[in-house]
């Protein structure tokens, strides 16, 4: 059930779900009419300081990809993915807006609705309707903003002008201000106005960039020399009604004195890469989970103390937009062994509960991970015989294993079978108890052993590659090659130990797992003859070795297949 | 010498059942309340424990069980501390106060003498891959181990008229008053399930829970055992 929301009303986002992953639908509509629905990202002082945090229709995203509109699905005229913890500390607020495109009035709207919907679920949703507006032709819908955490007001704020305005209002600047017409068409931004969202003054004062973080989040410049001050005539004062709303009572602390209205702070959002948040059982190494991607520059430290939270940190603990540690929050960790617990079944199994977040892919316990066909709505390929269980309505079909399982199969002499998920419902895999890693790729590559593949999403691009070498057992080592954007889930059995490759990296061939996919693999036979010939052979003569630049890594499973 | 060791040295019993580790069952026995356990499973005793192999009484109620061959359990009783195990599996303690569960056969490890339980063949399954699926229904006032390859999950099916599917092998228990089902997906190329070319799988309706283990390896180890 999600929470209904009345203008006004507040929540931390915290409550509301413990995912950071947030789809933000909008349904707005009026007979007639076209709105142009956009989000703001706005710094502390509630001006648009960075032009790329403006998320329209002519820039889909924003850098890092925190937030980027998805277009009209699911009954929703606009779509956004907001992924919390990514964006850059600069951004302080999200502001939802709709404006008309053309003219119109509020009050013609029908009825629609905000909502926010994490892991499938929709957890909160905002209704209005045409009768709260008069004449305005935009309108803040609602807020996204950070006071300790982040938290979500309705906010239902009329505004008289349109997107121009409202862009105005944000310390945003329109070229194009010549045009007599009071309302630019919206489109006008995509030709001529493009260059005015173009951050004019980053080339010169180029911010100073953190020392560790390869790309650093523009730094806050409150005086902008590209974004003119508003007009004197911009249409309702800004800053009166924003604030307005948010001294409005929470829905979580109703009554608490007006200077206190939030709630107390919640813990941090979740540092990036603090290896305890994502720790269920404690036997598992973040690092397996989230290689880092290829290409960052240091090698991967699963031990290294917690980064702080910055974009350029990420790949440390946490793939981006991986599902984030809170879901192991849900899981009861704290049950010692033994201790006297409840009685009755549901007190036993509690701590094996199902984690009730849904992202897509949820790692369930170590060795069980759900994906969430909802989510995303793409299919999903999964090793056969790996469903454990379902719920909902899903489709088992075959997936022919065409051309990359007949090679496998036909050097192996073990087919990889495939099956592919489709429809809406939960799906849980999991296989001999292996330990599961999903790893997310946005864009970067892997290679996997192929029998280390256990599920991935059907939106990636695999090849197999062939690894031959003397001595290999077989006669050569199929990987399977992933690339695109989405989750593939690798076994392994027990816990892999994650090695960057350096210049003399060595790896047994069945001992393997993955490798990040710019690293080369070489085959390397010891070529001491003389030794091998003698029965005191170490039979470890062939090993693979790995030559890439600093920042790849290798997983080793401590299991030789 | 074997400090590394200590650190594993049994804790004070402060229940009937608990775990020592995620992996040993540890009973505390005494006289006149007895335990059945899966014969085979005992790792280790400490005190007068006696075993008596398929007695007459568990014959009686488990006389379904699988034919030709006694019910696998083995009657425990005495006084002392008993450590069970099945070959590394994680075993699940459940004080059951007066609620009830489905445990699938191969699943369970050990439970009081004194709850009451019976072997019933799932309805609406006739026969299931090579083995057919038996399971236990157990409640009372009591104790109740279970065992689960790999860490198992929790899944409520929900209460609603949606069905929760369930691959068989990865079955371990589940609550008595859900509605279960058989299903074959007999669609021509719909192939799930461990190398058969057949889908099975068991659909469960209504209010209450599945326990599902993160392995399709349902055989059972300790049946191989001489």
């Amino acid at each position: 059930m999600p929470r209904e929301f009345q203008r006004g009303h507040k929540a931390r986002i915290s409550d509301l779900t413990a995912g950071t992953d947030l789809y933000v639908g909008v349904q707005i509509s009026a007979p007639g009419l076209t709105f142009d629905i956009s989000c703001f990202g706005l710094d502390a002082d509630e001006r648009l300081s960075d032009d790329r945090y403006f998320i329209f229709f002519n820039q889909p995203k924003s850098p890092e990809e925190a937030i980027q509109l998805l277009g009209a699905q699911a009954g929703d005229t606009e779509s956004f993915r907001v992924t919390l913890d990514r964006i850059p500390p600069t951004v302080q607020k999200l502001s939802f807006t709709a404006t008309i495109d053309g003219d119109g009035q509020m009050s013609r709207i029908n009825p629609g609705y905000l909502r926010i919907v994490a892991g499938g679920e929709e957890v909160a949703r905002y209704s209005f309707s045409g009768s709260e507006f008069t004449t305005e032709r935009a309108v803040m819908l609602g807020d996204f903003y950070l006071k300790d955490v982040w938290r979500f007001a309705a906010v239902g704020q009329g505004f008289d002008g349109g997107l121009e305005a409202l862009l105005k209002n944000f310390g945003g600047e329109v070229l194009e201000e010549d045009t007599p017409e009071p309302a630019p068409a919206p489109q006008q931004p995509q030709t001529g106005g493009a260059p005015g969202f173009a951050p004019p003054a980053f080339g010169a004062p180029s911010a100073p960039p953190a020392p560790s973080a390869p790309t650093p989040p523009p730094a806050p410049q409150p005086a902008h020399q590209g974004f003119a001050p508003p007009a004197a005539t911009p249409p309702p004062p800004p800053a009166a009604p924003a604030p307005s709303v948010h001294a409005a009572p929470t829905i979580i602390a109703p009554m608490t004195p007006p200077g206190g209205t939030v709630p107390p702070p919640a813990p941090a959002p979740a540092p990036y890469g603090q290896p305890g948040q994502h720790q269920p059982y404690g036997h598992q190494p973040p690092a397996p989970t989230a290689p880092p991607p290829p290409g960052y520059g240091q090698p991967p430290a699963p031990h290294a103390p917690p980064p702080p939270p910055g974009y350029g940190q990420q790949p440390y603990g946490q793939v981006p937009g991986q599902v984030p540690p809170a879901p192991y929050g849900g899981v009861p960790q704290g049950v010692p062994q033994g201790a006297p617990q409840g009685t009755g079944v549901a007190a036993a199994l509690s701590k094996f509960k199902e984690t009730p977040t849904g992202q897509r892919w949820t790692l369930q316990n170590g060795k069980l991970v759900r994906a969430d066909l909802g989510v995303g709505g793409q299919p999903v390929l999964a090793r056969q015989g790996s469903m454990v269980l379902y719920q909902g309505k899903v489709d088992f079909s075959y997936k022919g294993a065409g051309f990359v399982g007949r090679i496998v199969g036909n050097a192996t002499g073990q087919e990889m079978q495939l099956m592919r998920c489709t429809g809406q419902g939960q799906v849980f895999f999991a296989e001999s108890a292996a330990h599961l890693h999903p790893v997310e790729l946005q864009g970067d590559a892997i290679c996997v052993s192929a029998e280390n593949v256990l599920a991935f999403d059907e939106s990636l691009q695999y090849e197999v590659r062939r690894i031959e070498g003397h001595g290999i057992p077989g006669g050569a080592l199929f990987t399977m090659q992933f690339q695109g954007t989405g989750t593939i889930v690798v076994k392994t059995h027990g816990t892999p130990v994650v090695l960057p490759v350096t210049p003399t990296t060595f790896v047994d061939s069945n001992a393997v797992v993955a490798w990040s996919a710019a690293a080369q693999v070489i085959v390397s036979s010891q070529v001491r003859m003389r030794r091998n010939a003698y029965p005191g052979d170490t039979g470890e003569g062939v090993n693979l070795q790995f030559r890439a630049a600093p920042g790849n890594f290798v997983v080793v499973q401590p299991y030789e297949v | 010498m074997n400090q590394p060791l200590a650190g594993y040295a049994p804790a004070p019993v402060t229940a009937r059942m608990e775990n020592h580790g995620s992996h040993m069952l540890k009973v505390a026995m005494q006289t006149g309340n007895d335990l059945l356990a899966r014969v085979g499973s005992m790792v280790a005793y400490e005190g007068f424990i006696q075993y008596e192999p398929n007695p007459p009484a568990v014959r009686q109620i488990a006389r379904d069980w699988i034919t030709g061959e006694g019910a696998p359990l083995m009657k425990c009783s005495g006084d002392g501390l008993l450590y069970l195990a099945d070959y590394g599996a994680n075993v699940v303690v459940i004080n059951l106060g007066g609620d009830a569960i489905s445990v699938n056969a191969t699943n369970l490890l050990a439970f009081d003498a004194n709850l009451q339980w019976g072997v019933e063949r799932v309805k609406g399954l006739a026969k299931f891959a090579g083995q057919g699926l038996w399971n236990t229904k157990i409640s009372g006032q009591g104790w109740v181990a279970l065992t689960s390859r790999g860490e198992p999950i929790v899944v409520d099916c929900g209460g609603g008229e949606d069905e929760t599917y369930v691959d068989p092998d990865a079955l371990v228990a589940w609550s008595p008053n859900l509605k279960v089902k058989g299903k074959r997906s007999f669609k021509a190329q719909s192939l799930i399930g461990r190398g058969s070319g057949e889908a099975y799988q068991m659909a469960f309706s209504g209010t209450g829970i599945v326990v599902v283990q993160p392995s399709e390896d349902s055989t059972d180890r300790l049946r191989f055992r001489g």
